[in-house]
């Protein structure tokens, strides 16, 4: 019998939460991971600390489908992302951490004229900004994908797709085990299991942060709490955002033989899917239609996914779910990100809203949330993420529908 | 996951039934004098409890009818009216 002679090999330092720290970040999921390892790599913070209720990618780190792209929706939003898919191979590098980043495209599907429309516009958006994007044909997008029906005997037949060739998949546990890794060698301290309590505020500026594990004094602190932030926003400042949390709900069939070489998403269907590396198809769905934080999953969704993949790609007829889970989305009437500082409170930074983009955003908001809170300037970058646009009615419209979440639409 | 409410006029039904209508944030604001602070606060500001929230719902599919009930965010079950919420 094979006896292990050391303890494994630890990615990542524990170490004593200490009373005082340059910065706090609240939550150990990948922004706030992103942020303390940019504070520490890029500005020199030398003290900083991540504290997280439970443990580093418990939440929507290890939820997503980790799907990855650029092709948003508006002028604001494509640049972030644009940057934030082509960190991938070089956070790689940098934090000598295999990320296993497949850049192996994204074919999203249009089952009608007018999605085609929005499609023709979200490329010229794309294009323009320097990312890759491109209008297929019905028969191309059966190129890039042979199973695909392309009949009329689908209930929504395929009108054509949007090709986007450098987003993929890149493996969402790495994301995290290598930040900490890289963050923890550069002296940020994670403390797990430590929950934020309180905010202390002294003549509109932040003092200290209150924990499960005592006091901890800062003149700076960031809410990246990702589904939890607008409630902890609301609990422990008063701060109320618009935002509306929901579950949203995944699933991985039993492993196949390669079939589906492209990330594949259909906005009439709610689905998108792709082919794990083990070869499992992996799917997420729509989100549930009402708030909650249940992470509960329903027969509702494994029925709709079911129908939807085995409309789309018929060859998956008879294949089974194995595993079914689900993550929280904290969702904006716009469904564009809030990231904003120092207003109302000094020293108070927020970075959540992300819906179900945080993943694929991470990396660059770390990077510029990092900026901001090392200088106290918001990066141009990030000015129009501001919350202020709600109460200016200048929502961003990365919807391109309605959505049916809440009772602001 | 699963959702059952109690539409009042319908009684136990299943929650795909049912529309969310938001957080219960009172009545409408008066237009006279109405600050930008006060329509954002009322259209897109929530406090997202995790906990026990009261909300509107309606009977999309059913009835029609708007109604508010108590409902625990955490457990996704409607609990019985709270007073001081």
């Amino acid at each position: 019998m094979l006896k292990r002679s050391t303890q494994p090999k630890r990615l990542w330092r524990s170490a004593p939460l200490k009373p005082a720290y340059d910065a706090v970040v609240i939550g150990g999921g990948l922004h706030g991971l992103a942020a303390a390892y940019f504070l520490a790599s890029r500005h020199g913070m030398q003290d900083v600390a991540v504290i997280e209720k439970r443990y580093i990618g418990y939440g929507g780190a290890g939820r997503n489908t980790a799907i990855v792209r650029a092709n948003q929706r508006t002028s604001e939003n494509v640049p972030l992302y644009k940057e934030a898919l082509d960190m991938w191979p070089r956070l790689t590098r940098e934090l000598d951490f295999n990320l296993m980043f497949y850049n192996c495209g994204n074919l999203n599907l249009a089952h009608s004229e007018a999605a085609l429309k929005a499609m023709r516009l979200q490329t010229a958006t794309a294009q323009f900004h320097g990312v890759d994007s491109r209008l297929l044909t019905p028969a191309e997008c059966k190129a890039l994908i042979p199973a695909l029906d392309i009949t009329d005997r689908p209930k929504y037949p395929i009108f054509g797709g949007m090709f986007h060739p450098p987003g993929g998949i890149v493996r969402h546990d790495a994301v995290v085990w290598g930040l900490a890794k890289g963050a923890s060698a550069r002296g940020v301290h994670i403390h797990q299991d430590t929950a934020v309590t309180g905010i202390e505020v002294q003549r509109g500026k932040v003092a200290a942060v209150q924990t499960s594990r005592g006091r901890i004094a800062t003149p700076r602190v960031l809410n990246a709490a990702g589904a939890y932030a607008a409630a902890l926003a609301d609990h422990l400042l008063d701060i109320r955002l618009p935002i509306s949390v929901l579950t949203i709900q995944a699933m991985v069939t039993q492993p196949l033989k390669p079939l589906l070489d492209h990330v594949i998403s259909s906005g009439g269907y709610h689905i998108y899917a792709n082919q794990t590396l083990k070869g499992e198809i992996a799917t997420g769905a729509h989100m549930d239609r009402w708030p909650n934080y249940t992470t509960g999953t329903s027969a509702y969704y494994i029925k709709h996914q079911a129908e939807a993949l085995t409309d789309l790609l018929p060859c998956l007829q008879g294949v089974k779910f194995m595993r079914t889970w689900a993550g929280l989305a904290d969702m904006t009437p716009d469904m564009a990100p809030i990231m904003s500082g120092n207003d109302p409170v000094q020293g108070y930074y927020q970075d959540c809203g992300w819906g179900y983009f945080g993943f694929k955003s991470c990396a660059a908001a770390g990077k510029y949330m990092a900026q901001y809170m090392t200088t106290g300037t918001c990066p141009e970058i990030l000015a129009p993420f501001d919350p202020g646009r709600f109460a200016a009615h200048r929502l961003m419209g990365e919807t391109a529908a309605l959505v049916n979440y809440s009772a602001d639409n | 996951m699963a959702l059952n409410l109690n539409c009042p006029i319908c009684g136990p039904r299943s929650g795909y039934e049912f529309r969310f209508g938001g957080e219960d944030k009172g009545p409408r604001p008066a237009e006279e004098g109405a600050t930008t602070a006060l329509w954002l606060a009322y259209a897109h500001l929530n406090r997202n409890v995790a906990g026990v929230q009261r909300e509107w719902w309606c009977h999309k599919d059913g009835c029609g009818t708007w109604f508010r009930v108590c409902r625990d965010t955490v457990t996704n079950c409607e609990v019985p009216t709270v007073d001081t919420l």
